[in-house]
């Protein structure tokens, strides 16, 4: 299922932009279509051969396909070429991961306690008061989080450095990334905040909870030991699935902080309509996005037994 | 893997006594439908209403740097070219709200079709839609946008198609998810044993029922497609020579002097999207715990 869903996928992206863009062009600018010109019908054969650009369309997939599976994405479009996509993207994943990464440690690390201290409350001030702020940090778009971050915190409170650089020390660009990992972080706690609020509750009104209670069982110990693990179902498939919205946060987290990752390798590859390497990017992320799914479907039979069939 | 689709939520229903025990849409709906009906009046009239020309530079002789803050003459104050903030914003809703719209309107015509017809005939119909919505989801829905924005033009209505294909998968989830739910039901089986046809039942019986929890979609899916459009817009892939807000954000957070020096020229648009952006999840939100709605996926 997994494959034929990525054959789906990579087979649509590659249609979409051999078919709807035109990569000579791209390549060669006004070149391409000066057809009268000696001179620049040699480039252009160059640049078909160079760029498999003369075969049909379903070997050019098939020679794609093949390079990366290898770990081969071509070379860039524009300029010389250099460095080859694979080098560069080999740089600014990394970037990206680790951004996700502590975007997502940031989210669940603020959203368990958040989500227990709402349900042991539920309705009372505390409660409204947390849901209302769900509710505006949901209505928040991630770049605009990123301003007000960015002005609050690095501006004004001075808190923070206002950008990413790339030749600190591993430490510092850590700390660099906290900011743009709370921007990225917050509107996805605010996401499971209010559903492993909803589902705590719920259990919270099983008997096994009033089974604890009546035996004497602490109130904090109830929420821990007792009612968080059978809530955290569809809470685990929401993160899995969270993942790919915050891919698509992290292109503007990264423009607003100035982060090298692919989000905005990804911008700028669109900008200058260098198709290898938004090919490569959409791949790659789509890739993570399925394998992601395919993570989740594993720990949720890990963590509910009852899956098993 | 199981065959069912690895993506497929059931998001929680609200908690029993939530919403349960007050049937009534609320004030705060009608708060959040009032600024959406402002926002819409505003689009539709802002050529008519007595604001300054959002194009026009407001230079002054004898003035250090264009940009000034908000006065009695300019209420958001003014941007970099001197051009009123509070005219541009205005007129950065028709971008908004119009994308809003198609975008919406053409996820919940295709999905909505292409869900109930999987619904309701199951099948290979089903199998080769749901693989469609599937295909669909796998890409995340910013990444999906900018890869189309890049091939195709950037005029209004195509930023507005673009966004639309995003809404299909989701809508149609739910449309399928929906009708069959109620293809099973008494109803459905009285109407076919008095001999109507499949296009009767589905248009008939059918629509009704799926149109209930897809309005409150509508209202969520328009937030979702203008912050996309915003999100475009800031990073420039956006409807080129228009005003948008995303296009005003992105010019007063630039660079890190402006937004020290002139965070007005940034924080309005902000403030203006924020607040339409949170009407309309609001609105949503209600509608969908007005009528029950057991399932998103959003």
């Amino acid at each position: 299922m997994a494959i034929t869903l990525l054959f789906a996928v990579s087979a649509l992206t590659f249609g979409a932009m051999n078919v709807l863009g035109d990569p000579l062009f791209n390549i060669l600018g006004p070149i391409a279509r000066d057809t009268g010109n000696p001179k620049s019908v040699k480039l252009i054969e160059k640049a078909k051969n160079d760029y498999n650009l003369d075969k049909p369309l379903p070997v050019r997939y098939g020679l794609w396909v093949s390079g990366f599976v290898r770990g081969d994405m071509g070379v860039q479009f524009s300029t010389d070429g250099q460095p080859p996509v694979t080098e560069l993207l080999k740089e600014r994943i990394p970037r990206t991961v680790t951004l996700l990464i502590l975007g997502q440690l940031i989210a669940v690390l603020v959203s368990i306690p958040w989500a227990l201290i709402s349900a042991s409350r539920a309705d009372k001030f505390v409660d409204r008061l947390s849901t209302a702020t769900t509710f505006m940090l949901v209505a928040l778009p991630g770049f605009a989080l990123a301003i007000i971050l960015k002005y609050v915190f690095a501006i004004r409170l001075g808190w923070f450095p206002l950008t990413y650089r790339a030749l600190d020390p591993l430490r510092t660009r850590l700390f660099q990334m906290l900011l743009p990992g709370f921007v990225i972080g917050l509107p996805a706690a605010a996401i499971y905040q209010r559903l492993l609020r909803t589902d705590l509750i719920t259990t919270l009104q099983e008997d096994f909870i009033l089974m604890a209670r009546s035996k004497g069982v602490s109130k904090p110990r109830i929420l821990f030991k007792h009612a968080l693990r059978p809530s955290m179902f569809s809470f685990i498939t929401v993160v899995g699935l969270t993942t790919g919205a915050l891919i698509g946060g992290s292109i503007v987290v990264e423009t607003v902080f100035r982060i090298p990752g692919i989000g905005s390798t990804l911008v700028e590859a669109v900008l200058r309509h260098d198709f290898p390497v938004v090919l490569a990017i959409v791949m790659i992320v789509a890739t993570a996005f399925v394998l992601i799914n395919l993570l989740i479907d594993v720990v949720y039979t890990i963590i509910d037994p009852r899956v098993h069939r | 893997m199981s065959t069912e689709t690895p993506t497929t939520t059931e998001v929680a229903t609200p908690a029993p006594g939530d919403a349960a025990t007050k049937k009534t849409l609320g004030i705060g709906f009608w708060i959040c439908i009032g600024w959406l009906l402002v926002m819409v009046f505003i689009a539709v009239f802002a050529t008519r209403l007595p604001i300054p020309d959002p194009k026009f530079n407001f230079i002054e002789p004898g003035q250090a740097g264009p940009s000034k803050g908000p006065s009695a003459a300019h209420w958001f104050g003014t941007d970099k070219d001197a051009r009123d903030v509070f005219a541009r914003t205005v007129y950065g809703s028709r971008v908004s709200l119009t994308v809003g719209f198609i975008a919406i309107a053409f996820g919940m015509f295709v999905g909505g079709t292409l869900g109930i017809l999987a619904g309701f005939f199951r099948g290979w119909i089903d199998r080769i839609f749901s693989f469609m919505f599937l295909v669909l989801l796998s890409f995340p829905s910013l990444v999906l946008a900018i890869m189309l924005t890049a091939l195709l033009d950037r005029k209004l209505f195509t930023i507005s198609m673009i966004l639309g294909v995003l809404a299909v998968a989701p809508v149609g989830r739910l449309a399928r998810a929906t009708t069959m739910q109620y293809a099973d039901r008494e109803f459905v089986i009285a109407a076919r044993s008095l001999g109507a046809k499949n296009k009767r039942i589905i248009i008939r019986e059918l629509l009704p029922n799926v149109a209930i929890p897809m309005s409150a979609l509508a209202l969520l899916g328009m937030a979702v497609a203008i912050v996309a459009e915003g999100g475009l817009a800031f990073l420039g892939l956006s409807v080129e020579r228009s005003i948008t807000w995303g296009g005003m954000i992105q010019l007063g957070s630039d660079s890190s002097k402006t937004l020290q020096n002139q965070p007005w020229i940034a924080f309005f648009p902000i403030g203006v999207l924020f607040l339409t952006v949170f009407a309309l999840n609001f609105a949503g939100d209600r509608v969908r715990t007005y009528f029950d709605v057991k399932e998103i996926s959003l």
